[in-house]
């Protein structure tokens, strides 16, 4: 027998190269572990019940003293005829309202949130084999991808934000709506996904690992995008520096 | 001789209550786990691994307890709010100023909303970098991703109803985002609105799920994520790569 391949009893468990093994009995039973290596368990309770204890009482704690500390906004009684400026949603829909400034409605409001969404969800059935499921970022190279690829994607959503506000491509979408609906678009996806993709394609990337390059893309572009929208927008959607808002306007106040 | 606290025990009414021992034994550790109703969303034994603090941070545990913190802050709430154009604010106002540790009350359950968006999506990055979401936990990982839009949803239809300026502008440029899809677009808003613009139909709608629709499926598809990861066989955490495929049965000794 060539020594390539696995014997049979190795396959379900690996033999510790420390450890001698040897038949001690033989028992007639029908217990789940039969068959089955030695597993590193422990029983639940007392360990997770404490541990779920200890969070619980962390959390409490933690958001008593916040709440001691910091008062929920109440801004004046809502007044249909006084729009508020700038008008906001919420933080977790900023990305979208910030995309709203750079796109199409359609595109920015619909289709992108859209895709995103079937993504996610479509993501189990594309990248399936779960030989290193509970590793963080899977591979030897995982975290390096990851690390570049979000320098990258915070860059380049930076620049791109910046780069729309000084040369005014909403302005110029409603002298021609195809820059609006088709260029501005492209612009975005040929920096965000194209260049990063296409350099990652000449390293013969595993499914794995496209799908941490693409996730990793749209997380950080969505955390750039809403800290841009909450933070960096003032007075009739403009970009300025937060603590240098006109007309007194605090982004922290729409919490 | 009996000391007080086994003759507790040994009651017919102790023993009616708990079907199991002191739990200091695997069998009495066991029973513990499958026989509460909340324990029994939980597996009764978890590896080594997936006890590690740097694989999870806890994240999805302590997205369960802010919602329960939302629960009970929630609650208390509504006890001095009326969902009704005329009387939201001032009832806001009141509760902040006149109601004993009202605004402490406000405050947690306002900063508890921020917190699980934060703590959902936190949780939603780890189980994708540390690929917990391949075979078998492509479900829960669905049923994860539902929760995250149902948060978001909350914390969306909680923002308008102290009917203030920042909640009535939020949710106005909020909708008008929803009345951009093609077709649907318009008559998703007015379903969602009751209406063209944010009013008292808005405010209903918006009071009806966020105290009641949202927050019953949020109960029901939490617990079935909790108990569905136990039945994918806990957290996904490996030591080794040798552990991850635990393929018996398709040949007997």
């Amino acid at each position: 027998m060539s020594q390539e391949t696995t014997p049979k009893q190795d396959e379900r468990f690996a033999r510790g190269p420390q450890k001698t093994y040897s038949l001690m009995e033989l028992v007639r039973g029908t217990s789940p572990m039969v068959d089955k290596g030695p597993d590193d368990t422990v029983f639940s309770f007392p360990v997770v019940a404490l541990i779920e204890l200890l969070l619980l009482l962390g959390t409490t704690v933690f958001l008593l003293f916040f709440s001691l500390l910091r008062d929920a906004p109440l801004e004046e009684l809502a007044n249909p005829d006084i729009v508020t400026n700038p008008a906001k949603a919420p933080w977790y829909f900023m990305a979208l309202q910030e995309l709203l400034l750079h796109m199409h409605p359609v595109l920015a409001g619909i289709i992108v949130p859209g895709v995103v969404v079937v993504f996610l969800i479509i993501l189990p059935y594309i990248d399936y084999d779960n030989s290193d499921a509970g590793r963080w970022f899977a591979t030897k190279r995982g975290p390096k991808w990851v690390f570049f690829t979000a320098l990258y994607t915070t860059l380049a959503q930076a620049f791109l934000i910046v780069f729309d506000e000084k040369m005014g491509l909403r302005g110029l979408g409603a002298a021609s709506p195809l820059i609006l609906q088709v260029i501005g678009p492209i612009l975005f996806g040929v920096v965000l996904f194209g260049i990063p993709m296409f350099i990652v394609w000449f390293k013969k990337p595993t499914r794995r690992e496209w799908m941490l390059v693409i996730f990793t893309i749209i997380i950080v572009s969505a955390v750039v995008l809403t800290i841009s929208g909450f933070l960096f927008r003032g007075p009739g959607m403009h970009l300025y520096a937060p603590w240098n808002m006109p007309d007194g306007y605090n982004p922290w106040s729409s919490l | 001789m009996t000391t007080w606290s086994q003759r507790i025990t040994r009651s017919r009414v102790w023993r009616s209550f708990f079907r199991h021992g002191w739990p200091d034994n695997p069998l009495d550790r066991s029973l513990v786990m499958t026989t509460n109703i909340f324990f029994h969303l939980h597996p009764v034994k978890v590896s080594r691994a997936s006890l590690k603090a740097t694989y999870s941070f806890g994240l999805g545990i302590l997205a369960t307890i802010l919602f329960g913190i939302l629960a009970i802050t929630g609650t208390l709430i509504m006890f001095y709010y009326v969902p009704s154009t005329e009387r939201a604010y001032e009832d806001i106002i009141f509760l902040q100023t006149k109601v004993p540790y009202g605004q402490l009350m406000r405050n947690m359950h306002r900063w508890a909303a921020h917190g699980m968006v934060l703590v959902v999506v936190l949780h939603m990055v780890r189980v994708f970098y540390t690929g917990a979401y391949k075979p078998p936990r492509e479900f829960n990982w669905i049923v994860g991703v539902i929760l995250l839009l149902l948060t978001l949803g909350a914390s969306f239809t909680g923002y308008l109803l102290p009917w203030d300026q920042l909640s009535y502008w939020a949710i106005t440029v909020g909708t008008n985002i929803a009345g951009y899809a093609p077709f649907i677009g318009p008559d998703l808003r007015m379903m969602l609105l009751g209406g063209v613009e944010v009013g008292q139909n808005a405010l209903t709608r918006f009071y009806a799920l966020h105290i009641m629709v949202i927050p019953g499926a949020l109960l029901l598809l939490i617990s079935l994520h909790i108990w569905r990861v136990r039945k994918d066989g806990g957290l996904a955490a490996q030591r080794k790569a040798e552990d991850s495929l635990n393929i018996v049965g398709e040949e007997t000794l």
